[in-house]
């Protein structure tokens, strides 16, 4: 069985997805056969039109969703093999922003991060109010410790819920589409957080994102989706190239090169 | 609100704190009443006064418990904070498996046909009225205007066709009583043990509430089996509906104003709501029920709890409707 566990396909891949299918009505796949991995310590960012099954990947990826075909593989182990629970101690899954007003502050909010550690009657430890007040530090967001969630703005709400999976100390984070309702300077703000938690602190770190000069500017790895399927995987220059984007989003664009970063970024250009 | 860990320590001495007030209030529900019973020369009835009162309280307490707990259940699993067994019908459906088998079948399946009766309307409002698992509270009212209407007319039509002497029973019990002459302690003793089983589980199970609160993925991600604990929740919250409309008559309400003002002063941690819920509304309903019998020593008649609750319910939820819920839900 110790063999069968290890992973076949990439040799350095810490979450791999395998040949995954899924529907969710009968006869409309939204995954076909979707095959990626992403290394240890790596930003890997997710990009395809809309409806082409980015976020139901990540879901897969969290163990949220079970492939009617193919597995997932956390550090060569397929997902169904974890215990229940145990998932959240590894991989932390921020949501697309939707606010449920419930009243919490943010300090209760990423205090939660801490349910996969704490017991049944979740009663906390000193160590995991340090492990709180420590994401809300690296996320900058102490001063809102106290304060509801629903009165910070979308920016500091989000980065108090990246907080929150930060809390739960796991290996790998996934965001789906996390400055989304975001301006640049809060879209940058974000990504540089992502970046410096994969370079600093060797997390791997997984988004969806519909930016795709946002994405080439901070990711290691691009994966390119469409209907289901990875299209494109590669480092930004090997993704970000008109001949690949052009027929995925069925629209003309233009690369370019950022002179500061030399990292590309996208012009689109709509039928004259 | 948490500005401190919740410790073990600091849970227990809450739940002391919450206990200590729930027996206090029974203490002086089963001293005070509508008459002056402690007159040394009629020790007899003195005793027997006593013992109804005793009744009526420990009705009281776990009725309230009951309809508390479920009302806090409702509203972290519907996500909705108007969500209330009275208000969903989920009492009217139990009414009406309890008239229906006190009527054809036998009384003592009441507590059952009661379940089967919630259970089947909570199904049936989740399964009308949920959009990816949350209810929306427009929605929420619609639907529970709607099944409060079918039952309603369900069980008047059961009324119509039952004898003279069991209409007027009917109708005395669908106001939601607790004081009564002729006790049924078993059923007490079975609702008493549903409440504070299901009190014991919902503990449990308040780390999984608070994080369903926030989100279904986010509850899943963080390792919250999110469908099991609905399950789990919907049969316990229906449960103890179904034993205390048995037992009291459809009180409405308490699930409402009770979840309400703890969040009010606890804020929206479920991990200090359930013990909070469960004593509170078991003291407010003992509380209520006693106005109703000093009530009936000044005007002679006693109103029936479930009409106390119902005129402090009725202005509470509209206040809710107004204020609270809508501010909050304007910033979505």
């Amino acid at each position: 069985m110790a063999t069968e566990n290890r992973n076949p396909i990439a040799g350095d891949a810490y979450l791999a997805a395998e040949g995954l299918a899924f529907a969710y009505t009968p006869g409309e796949p939204v995954l076909r056969n979707l095959t990626v991995a992403v290394a240890r310590g790596r930003l890997a960012c997710v990009l395809g039109p809309n409806g082409c099954g980015k976020t139901t990947l990540l879901r897969m990826l969290v163990g949220l969703l079970v492939p009617s075909r193919g597995r997932v593989r956390l550090a060569g182990t397929p997902l169904e093999a974890y215990p229940p629970g145990s998932i959240a101690r590894r991989v932390a899954y921020v949501p697309q922003e939707t606010l449920a007003a419930v009243g919490f502050t943010a300090l209760e909010t990423v205090l939660m991060g801490r349910s996969p550690h704490t017991g049944a009657l979740g009663f906390e430890s000193s160590g995991d109010w340090h492990a709180a007040r420590e994401a809300l530090r690296r996320t900058d967001t102490e001063r809102f410790a106290q304060r509801s969630l629903e009165d910070l703005s979308g920016g500091e709400r989000q980065r108090v819920i990246i907080a929150r999976a930060l809390a739960q100390e796991p290996d790998v984070i996934l965001l789906d589409e996390p400055t989304s309702f975001l301006d640049i300077r809060h879209q940058h703000g974000i990504y540089g957080l992502l970046r410096r938690l994969v370079t600093e602190e060797g997390k791997t770190v997984v988004a969806v994102s519909h930016d795709l000069s946002l994405a080439a500017a901070y990711a290691d790895r691009l994966v390119l989706i469409d209907e289901g399927r990875v299209v494109a995987a590669g480092t930004p220059d090997e993704v970000i190239r008109p001949e690949v984007l052009s027929p995925v989003y069925e629209t003309a664009v233009e690369v370019r090169t950022d002179e500061v970063t030399g990292r590309p970024y996208v012009l689109p250009r709509p039928p004259a | 609100m948490n500005t401190r860990p919740l410790t073990p320590r600091r849970y227990l001495r809450a739940l002391a704190a919450w206990v200590l007030l729930l027996l206090a209030v029974s203490a002086a529900a089963v001293v005070l009443g509508a008459e002056n019973i402690w007159a040394w020369d009629a020790w007899d009835k003195t005793r027997d006064v006593l013992t109804l009162r005793l009744y009526s309280v420990l009705t009281a307490a776990v009725v309230g418990a009951a309809l508390a707990l479920a009302g806090l259940a409702f509203q972290a699993l519907l996500r909705n904070p108007l969500a209330e067994p009275y208000v969903l019908g989920v009492s009217g459906g139990a009414g009406l498996g309890v008239i229906l088998s006190s009527l054809y079948l036998t009384a003592v399946a009441a507590p059952v046909f009661g379940f089967v009766g919630a259970l089947v309307t909570v199904g049936v409002v989740y399964a009308v009225a949920q959009r990816r698992g949350r209810l929306e509270p427009y929605t929420l009212l619609l639907t529970g205007v709607i099944i409060n209407a079918f039952y309603g007319a369900a069980i008047m039509l059961v009324t119509a066709l039952a004898s003279p002497e069991r209409r007027g029973e009917i109708a005395y019990w669908m106001m939601g009583t607790i004081s009564t002459f002729d006790p049924k302690w078993s059923l007490v003793a079975v609702v008493g043990g549903l409440a504070l089983a299901a009190a014991v589980l919902f503990a449990f199970l308040a780390k999984g509430f608070n994080l369903v609160a926030v989100g279904e993925d986010t509850a899943g991600a963080l390792g919250v089996p999110v469908n099991r604990l609905r399950l789990v929740t919907f049969v316990t919250a229906s449960l103890v509906t179904g034993a205390s409309v048995a037992l009291a008559g459809p009180i409405g309400f308490v699930g409402l104003i009770c979840p309400h003002l703890l969040r009010m002063a606890l804020g929206p941690d479920h991990r200090r709501l359930v013990p909070a819920v469960a004593c509170f509304g078991a003291s407010l309903l003992v509380a209520a029920d006693l106005a109703t019998r000093l009530l009936e020593g000044i005007g002679g008649v006693a109103p029936p709890v479930g009409v106390l609750t119902a005129m402090a319910g009725g202005p509470f939820f509209i206040y809710l409707l107004r204020t609270r819920w809508r501010r909050k839900t304007e910033i979505r």
